[in-house]
């Protein structure tokens, strides 16, 4: 089977579900989604080259899709299989933060720091809440990174029947639910402790995710834009007659293609073989994604909503669809201003003859 | 559909061009040790410097898409974009070749005579035929169709009378390919052809213009009846305006439509890495590193187009306006990042002199080839006649 038709199949069940709100009921459109994705034997299998995994939620993003097809496929899959968990097969979504966490078995005979600080085993107790998890309500499992009980992050996996839940929504309606956590026994197979490489790789993996969905949604904002001002006559000519209105199109569409580029050279970076030996250049890439959508966000919402004029401000129009998760998306795991200190740190750090070398993704690791 | 443009397909730079990249590193490491004057913003307009033209043509790297039997080395444009990236970046004088190796090269291996790509390409590649861009006059800016220059027939070829302007490096370059109304016609794209003219000819009389800094790059190039001989012709009468316009996506969608201003940048951050940079300050370079590096990939996909011979203009025009507009932002956000007088008469090379260059070069950023309002209308006629 190829990821191409695999992808085309996934791209139309999207298509189909296009126009289901999630803010009706979106526990339920989430199950609909992935138990049509399956029945068109169209979920992608965990080895699917990451660069179709990124085309397939930027498809997600432009049809607003009501599920965590980002936080499943770019993130928690990802994650849990680094850390050699095993990954669900349903829809999952993915959170951090701290809580408090002990070993359910405390080794008592360990002379390591204080009582409690090793385990016979993984297993844990943890307690605390989780805040605003993407799709919480609608997804089986849950990939937390949280501060281990001996120090050091550790990965675990909650099932969605550990937890309990305060609902809440997004800009768009999107879930964004509260877990809460109250002494939660987590069986040792169901956590692992990880390097701190993989707290940074699950940072970037989630703003990259939410480029991707950014992406998706701006390609919307442009169709939607396009169609209007070619449509909607006013004075007796189209919109799109109108120097004026050209000038803030093309700026649109340029805007869009902007991120559309980074996020295509950071799922390239992603599946690039090469760069397995380079992680540094895969983060960069994704880091870029990240800070140029959101950053991008701004201008072309402000444009399509000028553009389309009153009827785009209503529920008449399904622009709201979209900018109204891109202004959700923009600040959710890391807003531009977050994208741009840890990039410029970076590159500071790095000092001038690092500047280019990281632009280009060669030679900008001083390591190597 | 029309969204064509947005999301075009990542460019994978074909692996052998890490080491070409690394060997342009090296022999830039080396020119900088021997005391070429490297890192000035807007070198690819600016920078002119015969010597360091050949030393690059030595290498190969002038013409370096040009056909082995005219004297290139047969590479592909990925492989010459990498090149001049690298470049540009450094602030390199490169302007003496530029517009030989951009446009007039692969102009005349594309629509040239076979004894005109013998005569010009092996030249153009040794770094030894340097060339200037005979299109903007006076009244014909972005309305390039409106030229008045004419060449009318003779007996043994063209008589050549109109007067060029903007001509960048007319007074120092060795030709230039002149656009001129050879027949009035109904269309006013058609009866316009594309000729080669010698700038030392008698009848050419270069005239300076100085750009608001003082500096002499721009010329006015009066052609006063210049007799040519029928070889002067590039390509075929009345094809001049399909001409120019197959070389505009060469000329501004390439990487010197958003890194004439790098070189201050990587000066900015040389001067915050030996002071205490706090977070305003990171993020700021972070926006412009974040920008850059975006479009940047957005540029690469319309190298990978021009190679695979796909149409671009759309592509192009969009690059050109976004990358421009880049390079003026940068500019003023190097001033907040780092407030430092901007000084003219600073010594070259210093920090408060790149940035004075910077500033004093700004206007034309977003106005050389071809004004950004008017490729705005480019972007949306593509976008309505594919939707």
């Amino acid at each position: 089977m190829s990821t191409e038709s695999l992808l085309e199949r996934a791209a139309a069940v999207l298509a189909g579900a296009q126009e289901t709100d999630a803010r009706e009921r979106p526990a339920e459109s989430a199950r609909t989604v992935w138990d049509e994705l399956r029945a068109a034997d169209a979920l992608p299998p965990l080895d699917t080259d990451p660069a179709a995994l990124v085309a397939l939620v930027c498809e997600a993003g432009y049809r607003g899709t009501p599920a965590p097809l980002g936080e499943t496929l770019l993130a928690a899959r990802p994650l849990l299989a680094a850390a050699g968990l095993t990954v669900p097969d349903g829809p999952l979504t993915v959170a951090s933060g701290p809580l408090d966490a002990r070993f359910t078995h405390v080794d008592t005979g360990s002379r390591v720091g204080p009582l409690g600080a090793r385990g016979t085993d993984d297993a844990l107790r943890v307690s605390g809440t989780l805040h605003r998890v993407p799709w919480a309500r609608a997804a089986d499992a849950v990939a937390v990174l949280t501060e281990g009980p001996s120090g050091g992050p550790v990965l675990l996996l909650l099932e969605a029947a550990e937890c309990r839940r305060a609902e809440g929504t997004n800009l768009a309606g999107e879930p964004r639910d509260d877990l809460v956590l109250t002494d939660v026994a987590v069986p040792a197979e169901r956590v692992r402790r990880v390097p701190a490489a993989l707290v940074r790789e699950a940072q970037w993996r989630a703003g990259l995710a939410r480029a991707a969905l950014i992406a998706g949604a701006a390609r919307r904002c442009v169709e939607l834009t396009v169609a209007h001002t070619t449509s909607r006559v006013q004075f007796g000519r189209p919109l799109s007659h109108f120097q004026a209105v050209k000038q803030e199109e093309a700026k649109l569409v340029e805007e869009a293609a902007l991120i559309a580029a980074a996020v295509e050279a950071a799922a390239a970076a992603l599946a690039d073989p090469g760069t397995a030996a380079d992680p540094d250049t895969a983060e960069f890439a994704a880091c870029v994604a990240a800070a140029q959508a959101s950053a991008s966000v701004a201008e072309i919402t402000r444009i399509a909503h000028q553009l389309h004029g009153a009827i785009g401000f209503t529920e008449l129009s399904p622009l709201h669809l979209a900018t109204t998760r891109m202004w959700s998306w923009r600040d959710e795991d890391g807003s531009e201003h977050a994208w741009f200190r840890r990039i410029g740190r970076r590159v500071v750090e790095g000092g001038s003859d690092r500047l280019w070398p990281q632009v280009t993704g060669v030679g900008g690791d001083p390591s190597r | 559909m029309a969204l064509s443009v947005l999301g075009a397909g990542a460019v994978q730079l074909p692996p052998e061009t890490r080491q070409l990249r690394q060997e342009v590193r090296d022999f830039l490491d080396a020119e900088r040790a021997a005391g070429t004057i490297l890192g000035r913003p807007d070198s690819w307009l600016t920078g002119w410097d015969p010597a360091f033209t050949r030393r690059l043509a030595e290498r190969g790297w002038v013409g370096m898409a040009l056909p082995q039997k005219y004297g290139g080395v047969g590479r592909g444009n990925l492989e010459r974009y990498v090149v001049i990236e690298e470049l540009l970046a450094a602030g390199a004088p490169v302007s003496a070749h530029w517009v030989a190796d951009r446009q007039a090269g692969p102009s005349i291996l594309r629509h040239g005579t076979e004894e005109q790509r013998r005569h010009f390409l092996p030249r153009i590649a040794a770094g030894a035929c340097f060339f200037s861009i005979g299109m903007s006059e006076r009244d014909s800016g972005s309305d390039l169709a409106s030229v008045q220059t004419r060449a009318v027939r003779t007996d043994n070829g063209w008589r050549l009378t109109g007067t060029k302007m903007w001509t960048g490096g007319a007074h120092v370059n060795d030709y230039a390919i002149v656009l001129a109304r050879t027949e009035d016609s109904e269309d006013r794209h058609a009866g316009l052809s594309q000729f080669i003219v010698d700038l030392r000819d008698p009848h050419v009389r270069t005239e300076p213009i100085r750009l608001l800094s003082g500096e002499h790059t721009f010329n006015y190039c009066h052609l006063e009846g210049v007799e040519l001989a029928d070889d002067a012709l590039l390509g075929r009468p009345g094809d001049g305006w399909q001409q120019v316009t197959g070389e505009l996506a060469l000329e501004r969608s390439g990487p010197e439509r958003f890194l004439s201003t790098l070189p201050l940048l990587t000066a900015l951050v040389g001067q915050l890495r030996r002071t205490t940079c706090g977070p305003e300050q990171h993020a700021r370079v972070g926006r412009l590193t974040a920008r850059l590096s975006s479009i940047r990939q957005l540029s690469l996909g319309v190298a990978a187009a021009l190679e695979a011979g796909r149409p671009a203009d759309v592509h192009a025009a969009l690059v050109k306006d976004l990358g421009t507009r880049f390079e003026g932002e940068l500019v003023n956000a190097v001033r907040e990042i780092l407030p430092v007088t901007a000084r003219f008469d600073a010594t070259r090379g210093t920090y408060p002199e790149l940035l004075a260059t910077a500033i004093l070069h700004s206007p034309g950023y977003t106005l050389r080839g071809g004004t950004n309002e008017i490729l705005r209308g480019i972007i949306t006629r593509g976008l309505e006649l594919s939707s």
